[in-house]
């Protein structure tokens, strides 16, 4: 689904260069759930950015379904996001004057789809995940796992292929935490959805159907591969 | 290239929605954007009305027959002192081309705490002394009578059989006439009238010559200008370049009304740039934000000018009522000299003055195009 031949992402600063992310093979299998660990400032955060096309690598191939994400223009990757890429973030990033059904609503208004229809498509998946009581509340009126879940809800409205979740129980308790995982992977294996998690939570590799460690912008040997 | 689909243009009631949530969610600000907008609004609609008045001062007077002398060097006729002796030079001059000339007596006076013009002319003068209509009542055909203009009757409230004291003496008005220059207050009586009241050491203030109709006004004022007894103490104008002469400052005027709505629209332009300006740099989170869940720039630029259109409207309606409510309620006339200016707010520069704030307010989201598109995706993935 996704095939990453050396991959490089050098930053600068001033007359420094960081090398972010350095020679990455990689190939993502559909439907996998595949964790990323990491310490800060390995690389994970990057590599995801380089992925989900928000950033452009400086060498290096990343293709998803044959589309070549690293020559690809701003607008068009804009749309190959919105169609094929959903995005969870460790703070959420839910629009902070809209209530629930209209964060998650977002997406598909994106695509052209009128308020309405959006509207029931958001409910349905908010009342699935549990926030019923919570549709019309205000990112601030929420905690910070029932605003996660909106986030969740918010990254598979569109129906896409790929979930790319970013320190996603960074900003969680233990229990909120635990919650969250458990709602992914329940995504993962009823709706087929192909996860890739970075992390610095272990317990988001527990059940993992691959688990790759990044580290100065390299992936170590030592990675656990439940797919094969 | 991609194939059309109209599924990707969202509904405009669903992006004018967002906007209003937005600028409620935004609160004091947003109110305080539409305020000062507002204010820029009062300050153009003002002035567009005040050009208008000066556009109906200024209009062109009626192309006569009539050469009018004064004075040398004279701008305000009151300044004029003539004789029997020019109007009788000058129809020595061009004997068959004057069919006959006649004297005014012009004076600036404060009436009721106005100042107005008074024009004394013989009374078989008065329909043909600048272009003179009457439009009610009737000529002055006793003593102690006097035909006002619209404006001033406007102005002071006479009516046909009001008492108007003159420089001490009592006049009834018996009737109420427009001329070419209607802007201007002004009171007519006969010139027998105007002798009586005031005297005759300064004699007349402006000859009219009234030329046969085959004569061209031009040559003639040539031909009187050419003959040192009239151009060394006097100057002979074409009556509508006298007009004009006269209301040249107020066309200063004008230009300067112009120029001030086009800054007050400029200011409606930086006013939402600078309020759309401010919103993409405290919102460049959000932004980044929408921009990874799929939003295209255009999409966004439609919602910035939908959130330009949705201010704009609400400070104009705001702006508009304040205006309607101070023009009307104040019935505001502004008196410059003795020229009465009427304000109006016409739908003409109401409608007008929309478009234009839209307009402009749209060339200040325009601006912030640069601003937008450097926002990229990264800056909604931390």
């Amino acid at each position: 689904m996704i095939s990453i031949h050396q991959l490089y992402k050098t930053y600068h600063r001033g007359t420094e260069s960081v090398e972010a992310v350095s020679g990455i093979d990689l190939e993502i299998i559909k439907g996998e759930f595949m964790v990323i660990l990491g310490p800060s400032g390995g690389g994970k955060s990057t590599l995801l950015n380089l992925i989900g096309g928000i950033d452009h690598p400086t060498a290096g191939t990343i293709t998803m379904n044959g589309f070549a994400l690293d020559t690809a223009s701003e607008e068009s990757l804009t749309r190959f996001r919105r169609d094929h890429i959903g995005f969870v973030f460790q703070f959420y990033n839910l629009l902070s004057s809209l209530n629930a059904v209209e964060n998650v609503s977002m997406p598909l208004m994106a695509k052209g789809i009128a308020f309405k229809q959006a509207k029931a498509k958001a409910v349905q998946i908010l009342t699935r995940i549990g926030l019923e009581n919570r549709l019309h509340h205000r990112p601030s009126e929420l905690s910070g796992g029932e605003q996660q879940r909106v986030a969740i809800a918010r990254s598979i409205i569109s129906e896409p292929e790929l979930i790319l979740a970013d320190e996603p129980t960074g900003d969680l308790d233990s229990l909120n935490a635990q919650a969250i995982i458990a709602l992914m992977h329940e995504l993962n294996k009823q709706m087929g959805l192909t996860f890739v998690v970075a992390t610095h939570n272990l317990r988001l590799a527990e059940n993992a159907d691959r688990v790759i460690e990044l580290r100065d912008g390299k992936i170590q040997p030592n990675h656990i591969d439940k797919t094969k | 290239m991609e194939k059309f689909n109209p599924t990707t243009l969202t509904k405009l009631s669903d992006v004018f929605r967002f906007v209003i949530k937005d600028l409620i969610s935004d609160g004091w600000r947003s109110l305080l954007t539409i305020i000062s907008l507002a204010v820029v609004v009062v300050g153009y609609l003002l002035l567009a009305s005040l050009a208008q008045a000066f556009v109906i001062l200024t209009r062109q007077a009626q192309v006569t027959n009539n050469l009018l002398i004064v004075s040398a060097n004279t701008i305000d006729p009151m300044d004029s002192s003539l004789g029997d002796a020019v109007l009788q030079t000058a129809m020595e001059i061009t004997p068959d081309q004057i069919q006959h000339a006649f004297p005014i007596i012009f004076r600036h006076l404060t009436i009721d705490g106005r100042i107005m013009q008074v024009r004394a002319v013989p009374l078989e003068e008065m329909p043909t002394a600048l272009a003179l209509t009457l439009i009610q009542g009737y000529w002055p055909d006793g003593p102690r009578q006097v035909v006002v203009s619209e404006g001033a009757a406007q102005q002071a409230s006479w009516k046909i059989g009001s008492i108007v004291n003159i420089y001490g003496t009592n006049f009834l008005v018996t009737g109420l006439v427009r001329s070419t220059e209607n802007a201007f207050g002004s009171l007519w009586m006969t010139y027998t009238e105007g002798q009586d009241l005031f005297g005759t050491s300064h004699g007349f203030q402006v000859g009219c010559l009234v030329l046969v109709s085959t004569a061209n006004p031009e040559s003639v004022r040539l031909k009187l200008l050419a003959d040192p007894r009239i151009s060394a103490d006097y100057s002979v104008y074409l009556e509508n370049v006298f007009t004009n002469d006269y209301n040249q400052s107020n066309t200063n005027l004008l230009i300067l009304s112009g120029l001030m709505v086009l800054v007050s629209l400029l200011a409606i332009t930086f006013g939402i740039y600078n309020a759309t300006s401010l919103s993409l740099t405290e919102r460049s989170f959000e932004i980044g934000t929408l921009r990874v869940i799929g939003f295209p720039l255009s999409k966004l630029r439609g919602f910035l000018f939908a959130r330009a259109l949705v201010l704009t409207l609400a400070a104009y309606s705001l702006g508009w009522l304040v205006s309607f409510i101070f023009i009307n309620h104040q019935r505001t006339q502004a008196s410059v000299d003795l020229i009465f200016l009427t304000l109006r707010l016409t739908a003409y520069s109401s409608f007008f003055g929309l478009g234009l704030a839209v307009l402009f307010a749209f060339l200040g989201v325009w601006l912030t195009s640069g601003r937008l598109a450097g926002l990229n995706p990264l800056n909604g993935s931390k």
